[in-house]
């Protein structure tokens, strides 16, 4: 055999193809602790119409709406001329339509339907009028389910290989291909080579691929395994911020290979024409087709037409901060969700003033709740934990001891109930106690209680100048360093919700899909501390000695707010701490009227709190559908403004920013963030069968890390039908995020040329970035290669 | 009370069918909450039933019909017990629905099946004449197609649903079959005629080959291996469905066998063979689902299990335990599928408390002597001497499954307070089996006929059970310390892909194909 040759000249392009092409995926993070990622992720540097070429390659799949869609709403005027000229203007394509007239009349008829380059399995089912690429799905799935499996089945798949080798143990098992037609499936996948990359590399010999078209088809097969991609990619994600390597993806390629080849050899003589062509079209460059850019034009659009209504909304002059002392401050997550709770707060007392910041507070835990032994990466994923805490100390060690008996007792009655023959002694002693529970939950009884850990701690406790040094910088941050009131709440949020798989994306994202009361309770404790105090009052931060910080957890499911007022006695404020509680039950009131209009089958705020309870309810809150925009600005230009609960918002003021270091932070980590929000939901609802989870009804929770529709087949990330969508119309309108920050454009030009990512972002408009004026008025949009213009007047060179 | 009246809950439900059928449209509110009334009357009706039993004793309404044959109620313990489960299930499933299918287009239609369903199986159970219950037993199976079938366009539904439909005429075939050999036989439609003939000694070859088909319908309906493939596969339909198929329709072959007790007492051969088919899938199943991924078809898998355990039961005429189990079974399935949203929650609590203590061999031989030692002690408290052998060979392989508790406790890494909860639950798990078991006998006395004394083959099969049941319980309870050896490897893809029976069927149907004809009964909604 003569592989050395072969292996020599296939090594590096394969390799290089199917790194790129795991690169072109984007991670999917478990479900336990799930967070919104961009889909896009992989193509940020391209244009929308360009990654729309890609992905009807790879997937078939269109990634705006229908063209009907915009169609309506250019009819009913939401679209209006301007917007559609405006974005024609500003389309970066050569071939785009050259009037307005050209572009109505290519929108009046839809898009043709695109079509997936065939795999081998595609071509091998048309001839064969088997559904290979079906039970290829449902062979893979039945694999991976058990392979990534974290703690469903009892009797756990061997995994001590990597997922390649362990595949390979099981496929020369497994019956089913051969009983399905697949002839010496098994003995092949023996035969096989005993590394990935070397299978990688055979496979793409024997399949008489071009080294142009590697990338391509490699991105077309990993496609086909949607989510079991995706979480492999996640793997490749969390070993890479650590500097570590994982190749579970590229294990995923070589198995999706095996049955490529394996079905070749079956059909090799029949699909031998198609399958060149296929070959060819892979290794054609990819380019935008006229109605590529026609699309992506009609989607700015319709993101221009949006920003027309915030650009008014935020003309409207407001009332600057009094700047008396405040008699509560209350600290919410930039998340759209707090800002229907923040103006109702607001609204409830004119002393009252509250602050948007990412909700980890600035702190990144690796945290290990009470009686756990499992550390939890409470912040943003997008980095490396920089301290480790605990809930629980010395004090708490028999509460400790006994509540993990407890657990322990439980998981021991849990294996009880599912073990082999335990399980029928479980029906029969204690089948008819499920009646109760049957009526129990059917009712929705019971009340589910807000996290009640100990008080979370830094375990090791940290040095008093890194301690001092954090909460100046978190303070500086969130633009709050003086005129600070008596009582400031820092609240953290999460959902309350029972019975759903999708809970955790309800949590706090920079908290890494986890609720935030812990990262709260960290920064409050900190800011508490006497030592702390004295040293950011060196640095020119002078905390009242009457000031005292209580963590929150802000339940976005009911608007209640708890309050970890206990963490740190203050006989002196609890008259204030009393006045607190009753205005967020006043705020928390009205909150949930106004939320429950948008809700289906609420009948008014009072509803709200059972419908959290509810086992049946598939839309307990709307999450942060409906999120279009992004303010960094001070809470004066917006304050009063009803803004839907679809905006983030983030407090800063430039004049108190020297340097623009915080100008920095927030558009390389907050605005990347929402990013990733925004453009989930615009994935999710715009191609649902390829970025979203499919239909709740179905869900069918797989490994504990994902859900399946269905029987099995494959793993399915991305947010539910549901969570987009209430049956009638769309509850999230897909566009992309305007980005709107009250800062000079010359220091966020500079920003954006040291940042490459970012840049990628607003250049190729994933988001759109906009300059507020003094009187925090849309002055400047920002239109690519580090140039603004003035609203409404065209391109000026700057920065 | 007018025995008739007792139509009135599946006339009921037809009420909300109707409804939900002509509320069509999007959040039909209306027809929503006509069908949770309706279920609330079914649970009204059955609760009055249950006084009317109590106070005026068991009967059969008069026949609405030609002859012996045709539509009549029967009254009885079994018929009661049965409605009050499926009455009230079916309320949680049709208030699951009401909020889980809202926004869905078709809800109405939903709710209608759904409704039809409970109707049709509330028909069978109540069925004192063999025409009803041949007829309520095949409206029942065409009715839940619709269901299975809810997003006609899912492949893999309607690849189910075709296993599912091809398996379910079958069991038609042997019911009627069955039906007519005892009409022929007994000269009557009447059901409760009949078993008291049985139970008079009457009958003969035809009655044996009657019991024969009864049971093959009901292994068939039973899902038992190797005819199980499409009960694993049906989650390709909302999950109130699974709830209901898993917590009600399931249980009709083990209504059945229960129903016709005493014609199957008749025929000792068909017994064993239930008793081996029955012991096979429960362990079959039970290792089965031992390897699954995924919630809902691991929840599948162990109703497989469970039903073999139901039809095993009675196999060695246990049969008022054989509907305990029944009863049992559908409150815990029909949780567990309605609650499975929870499975993200529940996989990462497993991890928080630290290790699993793994019990050595030591431990594992200490946790059988004790649970033997329970079994004894509890045993005479709740009556042993007036047991019957089949009833102890029971309660035996169910404390081999309390051994599992107590190995875990008795691991040598096992901390004590540890060892005492998984005691002190091993111990109410006993008592509260045995109290439920003396409550099903009980209850059912005089309704179901006793177990008979064990013959030869009864013997034999009374050890082979305790022998295979025991030997996977001793393997169960060494688990981790096997079931990762590379030689175990091999094992555990077999069964995980359930010894391939599916994967036959499917290629016998061609399931896989593209071109094959569309499902036999298309839902036209």
């Amino acid at each position: 055999m003569n592989a050395l040759v072969d292996t020599r000249e296939f090594d590096r392009p394969t390799t290089l193809a199917a790194a790129n092409a795991a690169a072109a995926i984007p991670p999917a993070w478990p479900l336990a602790s799930s967070v919104a990622v961009n889909p896009f992720l992989g193509q940020a540097s391209e244009t929308l119409a360009h990654v729309a070429a890609r992905l009807r390659r790879v997937a078939g799949t269109s990634i705006t709406m229908p063209r009907a869609w915009y169609r309506d709403r250019i009819a009913t005027g939401a679209i209006d001329d301007a917007d559609l000229t405006a974005a024609l203007a500003a389309a970066p394509d050569a071939s785009r339509p050259i009037t307005l007239a050209a572009l109505k009349a290519a929108l009046s008829t839809d898009a043709p339907a695109g079509s997936a380059i065939p795999t081998v399995a595609d071509l091998a089912a048309a001839i064969s009028g088997v559904d290979w690429p079906g039970l290829i799905g449902d062979r893979i799935g039945a694999w991976a389910a058990g392979y990534f499996d974290e703690g469903q089945a009892l009797w756990a798949a061997p995994r001590d290989k990597g997922a390649y080798a362990a595949w390979r143990a099981v496929a020369t098992h497994d019956l089913t291909p051969e009983i399905a037609g697949l002839r010496g499936f098994a003995a092949r996948v023996a035969d096989a080579p005993a590394t990935a990359d070397a299978a990688i590399e055979h496979a793409a010999r024997d399949l008489g691929l071009g080294v142009d078209g590697l990338e391509s088809y490699f991105h077309r097969l990993l496609t086909t395994l949607a989510g079991w991609a995706q979480y492999a990619r996640y793997r490749r994600w969390q070993a890479e911020l650590v500097g570590d390597r994982d190749d579970t993806i590229v294990d995923l390629l070589a198995i999706a290979l095996q049955w490529e080849l394996a079905l070749f050899g079956q059909y090799r003589n029949a699909i031998a024409d198609p399958w060149r062509a296929s070959v060819a079209r892979h290794n054609a460059p990819v380019a935008a087709t006229a109605d590529d850019i026609v699309d992506a034009i009609v989607q700015e659009a319709s993101e221009r037409a949006a920003q027309r209504d915030l650009a008014a909304m935020l003309a409207v002059p407001t009332a600057a901060g009094s700047g008396t002392r405040p008699r509560l401050q209350a600290a919410f997550c930039i998340d759209v969700r707090s800002e229907v709770f923040r103006r109702r707060l607001e609204g409830v007392d004119a002393d009252i003033q509250t602050i948007g910041f990412a909700g980890f507070f600035g702190l990144t835990a690796a945290h290990r709740r009470f009686a756990s032994d499992v550390t939890e990466l409470r912040l943003p994923v997008l980095l490396n934990p920089g301290l480790m805490t605990r809930s629980g100390g010395p004090a708490d060690q028999t509460a400790d001891l006994a509540a993990r008996f407890k657990a322990r007792a439980a998981r021991a009655w849990g294996r009880f109930k599912l073990a082999a023959v335990s399980s029928f002694a479980f029906v029969e002693a204690t089948g008819p106690i499920y009646a109760g529970k049957l009526l129990h939950d059917a009712f929705g009884i019971g009340y589910h209680a807000a996290p009640d850990d100990p008080p979370p701690y830094p375990d090791p406790m940290l040095d008093q100048a890194v301690r001092t040094a954090t909460a100046e910088s978190v303070l500086r941050a969130m633009s709050l360093t003086d005129n600070f009131a008596r009582l400031v709440v820092l609240a953290g949020h999460g959902a309350n919700v029972v019975n759903n798989p999708f809970a955790s994306g309800l949590h706090c994202g920079a908290c890494g899909g986890y609720s935030g009361e812990v990262n709260a309770r960290l920064l409050a404790a900190l800011l508490n501390d006497a030592a702390v105090r004295a040293g950011i009052a060196e640095r020119g931060i002078d905390v009242p000695t009457d000031t005292i910080f209580v963590a929150g957890l802000h339940d976005t499911t009911t608007d209640a707010i708890t309050l970890y007022a206990a963490d740190t006695p203050a006989p002196a404020h609890v008259a204030d701490i009393a006045q607190a509680k009753s205005w967020f039950a006043a705020a928390g009131f009205l909150a949930r009227g106004e939320r429950a209009l948008r809700l289906p089958h609420a009948s008014g705020g009072g509803s709200i709190a059972h419908r959290s309870r509810d086992w049946a309810e598939v839309r307990p809150e709307w999450g942060l559908a409906g999120c279009r925009a992004f303010i960094a600005a001070p809470r004066s230009r917006t304050a009063a403004k009803p803004l839907g609960g679809r905006v983030f918002l983030h407090d800063y003021d430039w004049r108190q920013d020297s340097g623009f270091g915080v100008l920095e932070l927030i558009m390389t980590a907050p605005v990347v963030v929402a990013s990733w929000i925004s453009l989930q939901y615009y994935g999710s609802t715009v191609v649902p069968t390829l970025f979203g989870a499919g239909d709740k009804l179905l869900h069918n929770v797989t490994g504990g890390i994902g859900v399946v529709e269905g029987n099995g087949g494959v793993l399915r990330a991305g947010l539910p039908w549901q969570s987009v969508h209430d049956g009638e119309t769309y509850a999230h309108e897909p566009l992309r995020l305007s980005v709107c920050i009250e800062a000079p454009t010359a220091a966020m030009s500079d920003i954006l040329r040291h940042h490459s990512g970012v840049r990628d972002l607003f250049d190729n408009r994933w988001m759109h970035l906009f300059a507020l004026d003094d009187d925090g008025r849309i002055a400047w949009r920002y239109t690519g290669e580090l140039d603004w213009a003035a609203e409404g007047e065209r391109p000026i060179a700057h920065g | 009370m007018p025995i008739h009246l007792l139509l009135l809950a599946p006339l009921a439900m037809l009420v909300g069918a109707t409804s939900g059928f002509v509320g069509r449209g999007q959040r039909p509110a209306f027809s929503s909450r006509v069908a949770e009334a309706v279920a609330v009357v079914a649970i009204v009706v059955a609760v009055a039933a249950s006084i009317a039993l109590i106070r005026f004793g068991p009967g059969t309404s008069a026949l609405l019909g030609i002859g012996d044959l045709g539509f009549a109620v029967r009254l009885d313990a079994l018929s009661v017990v049965m409605l009050l489960l499926v009455s009230f299930v079916g309320w949680v499933v049709v208030r699951y629905s009401r909020t889980y299918l809202d926004g869905d287009r078709r809800q109405g239609i939903f709710t209608g099946w759904l409704c039809t369903t409970l109707a049709c199986v509330m028909v069978f159970i109540l069925a004192g004449n063999l025409v009803q219950l041949v007829v309520a037993w095949i409206a029942t199976s065409l009715s839940l197609h619709c269901l299975l079938l809810f997003y006609p366009d899912r492949v893999a539904a309607q690849r189910a649903a075709r296993k599912k439909y091809v398996t379910a005429r079958i069991s038609d075939i042997a019911l009627i079959g069955g039906a007519v050999l005892l009409a022929v036989v007994y000269r009557t439609g009447d059901i409760a005629a009949i078993l008291a003939a049985a139970r008079g000694g009457s009958g003969g070859g035809l009655t044996v080959g009657a019991a024969g088909l009864i049971a093959l319908a009901a292994v068939l309906k039973s899902a038992q291996f190797p005819s199980h493939g499409w009960l694993t596969e049906v989650m390709e339909t909302p999950t109130p469905v699974s709830a209901l198929l898993h917590a009600g329709v399931v249980n009709a072959g083990g209504f059945l066998l229960i129903r016709f007790a005493d014609v199957m007492l008749t025929a000792p051969g068909v017994l064993a063979v239930l008793v081996i088919v029955g012991g096979f899938s429960a362990l079959f199943g039970g290792m089965v689902m031992l390897t699954q991924p995924a919630v809902k078809t691991s929840l599948a898998w162990s109703t497989i299990a469970q039903m073999g355990f139901m039809i095993m039961q009675c196999g060695l005429a246990l049969f008022p335990l054989a509907l305990l189990h029944i009863v049992a079974h559908s409150l815990y399935k029909a949780h567990a599928f309605l609650a499975s949203g929870g499975a993200v929650d529940a996989v990462a609590a497993i991890r928080r408390p630290g290790p699993v203590a793994i019990p050595q061999p030591a431990a594992v031989a200490r946790a059988f002597l004790v649970a033997l030692g329970l079994y004894v002690v509890v045993g005479f408290v709740f009556g042993f001497q007036h047991k019957s052998p089949q009833a102890i060979a029971l309660g035996a392989i169910l404390i081999f499954g309390v051994a599992y508790i107590l190995a875990q406790g008795f691991a040598d890494s096992a901390p004590g307070a540890l060892t005492r909860r998984t005691a002190v639950y091993a111990v109410a798990a006993s008592v509260s089996y045995f109290a439920l078991q003396a409550g099903a006998q009980w209850t059912m006395a005089g309704t179901l006929p006793p177990t008979p004394s064990p013959g030869p083959l009864e013997w034999a099969l009374i050890v082979l059970a305790i022998i295979s049941f025991g030997v996977v319980a001793v393997a169960q309870a060494m688990f981790p310390l096997w079931a990762y050896h590379p030689a175990a490897a091999g094992l555990r893809v077999h069964l995980s892909n359930g010894l391939y029976a599916n994967a036959m069927f499917d290629r016998l149907l061609g399931g896989w194909s593209l071109d094959r004809p569309s499902s036999p009964v298309r839902s036209k909604i």
